[in-house]
Protein backbone atom coordinates (compact mmCIF):
# COMPACT_ATOMS: atom_id res chain seq x y z
CA UNK A 1 0.00 0.00 0.00
CA UNK A 2 0.95 3.24 -1.05
CA UNK A 3 1.71 6.54 1.69
CA UNK A 4 -1.29 8.43 -0.14
CA UNK A 5 -4.25 5.55 0.38
CA UNK A 6 -2.68 5.03 3.70
CA UNK A 7 -3.47 8.49 4.38
CA UNK A 8 -6.74 8.06 2.44
CA UNK A 9 -7.71 5.42 4.90
CA UNK A 10 -7.18 6.97 8.03
CA UNK A 11 -9.32 9.80 6.59
CA UNK A 12 -12.53 7.86 5.25
CA UNK A 13 -12.11 6.15 9.21
CA UNK A 14 -12.12 9.30 10.73
CA UNK A 15 -15.08 10.78 8.54
CA UNK A 16 -16.95 7.89 9.86
CA UNK A 17 -16.13 8.47 13.40
CA UNK A 18 -17.17 12.15 13.17
CA UNK A 19 -20.35 10.76 11.08
CA UNK A 20 -20.91 8.70 14.68
CA UNK A 21 -20.01 10.55 16.92
CA UNK A 22 -22.40 13.58 15.39
CA UNK A 23 -25.33 11.11 15.63
CA UNK A 24 -24.42 9.88 19.10
CA UNK A 25 -24.90 13.42 20.28
CA UNK A 26 -28.14 14.17 18.80
CA UNK A 27 -29.21 11.07 20.45
CA UNK A 28 -28.05 11.52 23.78
CA UNK A 29 -30.46 12.74 26.47
CA UNK A 30 -28.09 14.30 28.97
CA UNK A 31 -26.64 17.65 27.84
CA UNK A 32 -22.91 17.74 29.31
CA UNK A 33 -22.26 14.68 27.81
CA UNK A 34 -24.19 15.87 24.48
CA UNK A 35 -21.86 19.24 24.40
CA UNK A 36 -18.46 17.18 24.93
CA UNK A 37 -19.43 14.64 22.05
CA UNK A 38 -20.31 17.95 19.92
CA UNK A 39 -17.09 19.55 20.62
CA UNK A 40 -14.93 16.23 20.04
CA UNK A 41 -15.94 15.69 16.91
CA UNK A 42 -15.48 19.41 15.83
CA UNK A 43 -11.79 18.60 16.77
CA UNK A 44 -12.09 15.37 14.66
CA UNK A 45 -13.31 17.65 11.51
CA UNK A 46 -10.63 20.12 11.80
CA UNK A 47 -8.25 17.13 11.43
CA UNK A 48 -10.69 15.91 8.57
CA UNK A 49 -9.95 18.76 6.75
CA UNK A 50 -6.25 18.99 7.08
CA UNK A 51 -5.95 15.24 6.43
CA UNK A 52 -7.93 16.20 3.34
CA UNK A 53 -5.72 18.58 2.20
CA UNK A 54 -2.41 16.39 2.51
CA UNK A 55 -4.43 14.01 0.31
CA UNK A 56 -4.72 16.86 -2.26
CA UNK A 57 -0.69 16.88 -2.13
CA UNK A 58 0.50 13.44 -1.89
CA UNK A 59 -1.98 12.77 -4.95
CA UNK A 60 -0.41 15.64 -7.07
CA UNK A 61 3.09 13.48 -5.63
CA UNK A 62 1.90 10.17 -6.73
CA UNK A 63 -0.35 11.04 -9.71
CA UNK A 64 -0.51 7.22 -10.82
CA UNK A 65 -2.83 6.85 -7.77
CA UNK A 66 -5.72 9.51 -7.82
CA UNK A 67 -9.11 8.82 -6.59
CA UNK A 68 -10.79 9.59 -4.12
CA UNK B 1 -84.29 -5.28 54.90
CA UNK B 2 -82.52 -8.18 56.73
CA UNK B 3 -79.35 -7.82 58.76
CA UNK B 4 -76.63 -9.12 56.89
CA UNK B 5 -77.83 -7.31 54.00
CA UNK B 6 -77.59 -4.11 56.12
CA UNK B 7 -74.24 -5.34 57.08
CA UNK B 8 -72.57 -6.01 53.93
CA UNK B 9 -73.94 -2.68 52.36
CA UNK B 10 -72.47 -0.95 55.31
CA UNK B 11 -69.17 -2.53 55.26
CA UNK B 12 -69.13 -1.45 51.15
CA UNK B 13 -69.49 1.80 51.98
CA UNK B 14 -67.32 2.41 55.02
CA UNK B 15 -64.69 0.17 52.66
CA UNK B 16 -64.87 3.18 49.59
CA UNK B 17 -64.77 5.76 52.84
CA UNK B 18 -61.84 4.72 54.35
CA UNK B 19 -60.04 4.26 50.85
CA UNK B 20 -61.25 7.84 49.70
CA UNK B 21 -59.75 9.21 53.17
CA UNK B 22 -56.93 7.29 52.99
CA UNK B 23 -56.03 8.80 49.49
CA UNK B 24 -56.81 12.24 50.35
CA UNK B 25 -54.23 11.90 53.25
CA UNK B 26 -51.55 10.88 50.86
CA UNK B 27 -48.45 8.65 50.77
CA UNK B 28 -47.02 9.84 54.05
CA UNK B 29 -49.83 8.07 55.68
CA UNK B 30 -48.61 4.94 55.00
CA UNK B 31 -45.27 5.37 55.04
CA UNK B 32 -44.41 6.87 58.20
CA UNK B 33 -47.07 7.75 60.88
CA UNK B 34 -46.60 11.05 62.97
CA UNK B 35 -48.36 11.89 66.20
CA UNK B 36 -51.52 12.62 64.54
CA UNK B 37 -51.54 10.41 61.85
CA UNK B 38 -51.27 7.16 63.73
CA UNK B 39 -53.82 8.22 66.30
CA UNK B 40 -56.58 9.77 63.51
CA UNK B 41 -55.19 5.97 61.70
CA UNK B 42 -56.56 3.97 64.73
CA UNK B 43 -59.76 5.89 65.57
CA UNK B 44 -61.13 5.80 61.94
CA UNK B 45 -59.94 1.99 61.50
CA UNK B 46 -62.02 1.39 64.80
CA UNK B 47 -65.36 3.74 63.68
CA UNK B 48 -65.21 1.72 60.25
CA UNK B 49 -65.24 -1.64 62.12
CA UNK B 50 -67.92 -0.35 64.55
CA UNK B 51 -70.38 1.36 62.29
CA UNK B 52 -70.32 -1.72 59.92
CA UNK B 53 -71.45 -4.43 62.03
CA UNK B 54 -72.88 -2.52 64.56
CA UNK B 55 -76.70 -2.19 63.80
CA UNK B 56 -78.05 0.23 66.24
CA UNK B 57 -75.78 2.91 64.93
CA UNK B 58 -76.38 5.97 63.17
CA UNK B 59 -74.09 5.34 59.64
CA UNK B 60 -74.22 9.29 58.94
CA UNK B 61 -72.88 9.96 62.55
CA UNK B 62 -69.76 7.22 61.15
CA UNK B 63 -68.95 9.16 58.87
CA UNK B 64 -69.02 12.29 60.22
CA UNK B 65 -66.58 11.17 62.72
CA UNK B 66 -64.52 9.55 60.26
CA UNK B 67 -64.00 13.11 58.60
CA UNK B 68 -63.46 14.78 61.49
CA UNK B 69 -60.32 12.58 62.06
CA UNK B 70 -59.22 12.46 58.78
CA UNK B 71 -59.60 16.34 58.84
CA UNK B 72 -57.34 16.71 62.32
CA UNK B 73 -53.60 15.49 61.03
CA UNK B 74 -54.71 17.24 57.51
CA UNK B 75 -54.68 20.40 59.79
CA UNK B 76 -51.81 19.43 61.76
CA UNK B 77 -49.77 18.42 58.42
CA UNK B 78 -50.43 21.97 57.42
CA UNK B 79 -49.58 23.84 60.61
CA UNK B 80 -46.67 21.83 60.72
CA UNK B 81 -45.26 23.35 57.29
CA UNK B 82 -45.85 26.83 58.50
CA UNK B 83 -44.56 26.43 61.90
CA UNK B 84 -40.98 24.53 63.00
CA UNK B 85 -42.10 24.69 66.46
CA UNK B 86 -45.10 22.89 65.97
CA UNK B 87 -43.17 20.18 64.02
CA UNK B 88 -40.59 19.83 66.77
CA UNK B 89 -43.11 19.46 68.80
CA UNK B 90 -45.38 17.00 67.01
CA UNK B 91 -42.99 15.18 65.05
CA UNK B 92 -40.38 14.88 68.10
CA UNK B 93 -36.75 16.03 67.17
CA UNK B 94 -34.07 13.88 65.99
CA UNK B 95 -31.24 12.62 68.58
CA UNK B 96 -27.39 12.40 68.83
CA UNK B 97 -26.46 8.97 69.74
CA UNK B 98 -22.69 9.17 68.14
CA UNK B 99 -20.76 12.18 67.94
CA UNK B 100 -17.03 12.67 66.87
CA UNK B 101 -16.82 9.03 67.37
CA UNK B 102 -18.07 9.13 71.12
CA UNK B 103 -21.37 7.11 72.13
CA UNK B 104 -23.45 9.85 73.78
CA UNK B 105 -24.88 7.57 76.82
CA UNK B 106 -26.94 10.37 78.28
CA UNK B 107 -28.89 10.44 74.68
CA UNK B 108 -29.19 6.44 74.67
CA UNK B 109 -30.59 6.70 78.37
CA UNK B 110 -33.09 9.66 77.50
CA UNK B 111 -34.60 7.68 74.53
CA UNK B 112 -34.30 4.48 76.43
CA UNK B 113 -32.35 2.56 73.81
CA UNK B 114 -30.16 -0.01 75.06
CA UNK B 115 -26.89 -0.60 73.94
CA UNK B 116 -27.98 -3.36 72.30
CA UNK B 117 -30.44 -2.06 70.51
CA UNK B 118 -27.91 0.54 69.29
CA UNK B 119 -25.88 -2.22 68.63
CA UNK B 120 -28.60 -3.44 66.19
CA UNK B 121 -29.69 -0.36 64.97
CA UNK B 122 -26.16 0.03 63.71
CA UNK B 123 -26.23 -3.50 62.29
CA UNK B 124 -29.03 -3.21 59.63
CA UNK B 125 -27.00 -0.20 58.98
CA UNK B 126 -24.32 -2.62 57.80
CA UNK B 127 -21.90 -1.07 60.64
CA UNK B 128 -20.59 -4.01 62.71
CA UNK B 129 -17.90 -1.89 64.69
CA UNK B 130 -18.94 1.39 66.57
CA UNK B 131 -15.65 2.79 66.09
CA UNK B 132 -16.47 3.05 62.47
CA UNK B 133 -18.91 5.81 63.35
CA UNK B 134 -18.16 9.26 62.72
CA UNK B 135 -21.72 10.37 63.38
CA UNK B 136 -24.90 8.86 64.33
CA UNK B 137 -28.14 10.11 65.05
CA UNK B 138 -31.67 8.54 65.85
CA UNK B 139 -34.24 9.98 63.39
CA UNK B 140 -38.17 11.06 64.88
CA UNK B 141 -39.13 7.64 62.71
CA UNK B 142 -37.03 5.60 64.93
CA UNK B 143 -34.53 5.05 62.14
CA UNK B 144 -30.93 5.52 62.30
CA UNK B 145 -29.04 7.38 60.47
CA UNK B 146 -25.17 6.56 60.32
CA UNK B 147 -22.36 8.77 59.05
CA UNK B 148 -19.45 6.36 58.93
CA UNK B 149 -15.59 8.33 59.17
CA UNK B 150 -14.16 9.27 56.02
CA UNK B 151 -11.72 6.14 55.37
CA UNK B 152 -14.59 3.74 56.15
CA UNK B 153 -17.04 5.30 53.19
CA UNK B 154 -17.57 3.77 50.22
CA UNK B 155 -14.48 5.30 47.32
CA UNK B 156 -16.30 7.61 44.99
CA UNK B 157 -14.98 8.98 41.92
CA UNK B 158 -14.26 11.48 42.98
CA UNK B 159 -11.66 10.38 45.55
CA UNK B 160 -10.24 9.06 42.53
CA UNK B 161 -10.25 12.39 40.82
CA UNK B 162 -12.30 9.92 37.60
CA UNK B 163 -14.19 11.88 35.37
CA UNK B 164 -17.14 10.59 35.10
CA UNK B 165 -19.78 11.38 32.36
CA UNK B 166 -23.42 12.48 33.69
CA UNK B 167 -25.94 10.45 32.95
CA UNK B 168 -30.04 10.65 32.58
CA UNK B 169 -31.94 7.80 33.94
CA UNK B 170 -33.21 4.95 31.44
CA UNK B 171 -36.81 4.49 30.26
CA UNK B 172 -38.56 1.46 29.79
CA UNK B 173 -40.01 0.97 27.00
CA UNK B 174 -40.91 -2.77 26.33
CA UNK B 175 -42.74 -4.85 29.48
CA UNK B 176 -44.19 -8.17 29.01
CA UNK B 177 -43.68 -8.09 25.18
CA UNK B 178 -45.61 -4.57 24.65
CA UNK B 179 -44.48 -0.80 23.79
CA UNK B 180 -45.13 1.13 25.95
CA UNK B 181 -45.77 4.65 24.07
CA UNK B 182 -45.33 7.23 26.84
CA UNK B 183 -41.63 6.66 27.44
CA UNK B 184 -40.78 6.13 24.29
CA UNK B 185 -42.28 9.86 23.08
CA UNK B 186 -40.47 10.86 26.26
CA UNK B 187 -36.97 10.08 24.85
CA UNK B 188 -38.51 11.19 20.97
CA UNK B 189 -38.32 7.70 19.79
CA UNK B 190 -40.91 6.22 17.30
CA UNK B 191 -42.07 2.69 17.12
CA UNK B 192 -40.43 2.66 13.92
CA UNK B 193 -37.10 3.18 15.51
CA UNK B 194 -37.81 0.62 17.92
CA UNK B 195 -38.77 -1.88 15.38
CA UNK B 196 -35.36 -1.52 13.60
CA UNK B 197 -33.55 -1.89 16.73
CA UNK B 198 -35.00 -4.71 17.43
CA UNK B 199 -34.30 -6.48 14.22
CA UNK B 200 -30.41 -5.18 14.68
CA UNK B 201 -30.69 -6.83 17.38
CA UNK B 202 -32.21 -9.89 15.90
CA UNK B 203 -35.09 -10.15 18.48
CA UNK B 204 -38.90 -10.10 18.08
CA UNK B 205 -41.01 -7.97 20.28
CA UNK B 206 -42.98 -10.70 21.32
CA UNK B 207 -39.92 -12.69 22.81
CA UNK B 208 -38.93 -9.44 24.73
CA UNK B 209 -39.51 -9.58 28.74
CA UNK B 210 -38.11 -5.76 29.27
CA UNK B 211 -36.68 -2.96 26.89
CA UNK B 212 -34.42 -0.18 28.54
CA UNK B 213 -33.20 2.52 26.26
CA UNK B 214 -30.22 4.23 28.30
CA UNK B 215 -29.02 7.73 28.10
CA UNK B 216 -26.96 7.51 25.01
CA UNK B 217 -30.59 5.99 23.12
CA UNK B 218 -28.74 2.51 23.04
CA UNK B 219 -31.33 -0.58 23.15
CA UNK B 220 -31.29 -2.96 25.84
CA UNK B 221 -33.54 -6.28 25.91
CA UNK B 222 -34.00 -9.25 28.40
CA UNK B 223 -35.82 -12.14 26.18
CA UNK B 224 -38.58 -14.80 27.96
CA UNK B 225 -36.00 -17.13 26.46
CA UNK B 226 -32.54 -16.94 28.44
CA UNK B 227 -30.93 -19.60 26.54
CA UNK B 228 -30.44 -17.00 24.07
CA UNK B 229 -27.82 -14.59 23.92
CA UNK B 230 -28.27 -10.72 22.94
CA UNK B 231 -25.36 -8.55 21.78
CA UNK B 232 -24.97 -5.69 23.94
CA UNK B 233 -24.37 -2.01 22.19
CA UNK B 234 -21.04 -2.04 20.40
CA UNK B 235 -20.96 1.07 18.96
CA UNK B 236 -19.18 3.42 21.49
CA UNK B 237 -16.23 1.31 22.41
CA UNK B 238 -15.76 1.11 18.63
CA UNK B 239 -15.98 4.81 17.83
CA UNK B 240 -13.05 4.93 20.28
CA UNK B 241 -11.12 2.27 19.39
CA UNK B 242 -10.86 3.50 16.10
CA UNK B 243 -10.52 7.35 17.18
CA UNK B 244 -7.53 5.11 18.72
CA UNK B 245 -6.26 3.77 15.86
CA UNK B 246 -6.38 6.81 13.97
CA UNK B 247 -4.36 8.94 16.15
CA UNK B 248 -1.76 5.86 15.98
CA UNK B 249 -1.92 6.26 11.83
CA UNK B 250 -1.17 9.65 12.32
CA UNK B 251 1.89 9.46 14.71
CA UNK B 252 3.22 6.99 12.11
CA UNK B 253 2.89 9.29 8.96
CA UNK B 254 4.29 12.09 11.08
CA UNK B 255 7.17 9.56 11.41
CA UNK B 256 6.81 8.33 8.01
CA UNK B 257 7.16 11.59 6.19
CA UNK B 258 9.73 13.50 4.33
CA UNK B 259 8.47 16.81 3.76
CA UNK B 260 8.62 19.21 6.85
CA UNK B 261 5.80 20.49 6.65
CA UNK B 262 3.54 17.72 6.38
CA UNK B 263 5.64 16.47 9.71
CA UNK B 264 4.37 19.44 11.81
CA UNK B 265 1.19 18.91 10.35
CA UNK B 266 0.76 15.16 11.21
CA UNK B 267 2.13 15.81 14.61
CA UNK B 268 0.03 18.66 15.12
CA UNK B 269 -3.56 16.57 14.50
CA UNK B 270 -1.96 13.66 16.47
CA UNK B 271 -1.97 15.77 19.47
CA UNK B 272 -5.24 17.60 18.68
CA UNK B 273 -6.51 13.77 18.42
CA UNK B 274 -5.32 12.61 21.50
CA UNK B 275 -6.66 15.74 23.01
CA UNK B 276 -10.21 14.53 21.94
CA UNK B 277 -9.53 11.27 23.13
CA UNK B 278 -8.76 12.12 26.42
CA UNK B 279 -11.90 14.57 26.76
CA UNK B 280 -14.23 11.30 25.36
CA UNK B 281 -12.99 8.37 26.64
CA UNK B 282 -15.13 8.63 30.39
CA UNK B 283 -18.19 8.67 27.73
CA UNK B 284 -17.54 6.40 25.30
CA UNK B 285 -15.97 3.81 27.52
CA UNK B 286 -18.59 1.07 27.99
Amino acid sequence: MTVGSEVKQCLASLKGVEAELSSLALRTEDNESKRTLHETMMTIHEVVQDLKKRVGELEREEGQYKGF
Amino acid sequence: MPDWIDIAIRAIIFAAVLFLITRLLGKKQISELNFFEYVSGITIGSIGAEISTGLERNIFHGIIAIGIFAVIPFVADFISLKSKRFRDFTEGKPTVFIKDGKIMEDNLKKERYTTDELLELLRKKNVFQVADVEFAVLEATGDLSVLLKKENQPLTAKDLNLTVPSIKEPQTIIMDGKILDEPLATIGRSRAWLHTELEKLGVTLENVFLGQVNSYGELTVDLYDDKLQVASPQERPLILSTLKKCQADLELFALGTESKEAKQMYKLNSQKLQEAIDKVTPILKA
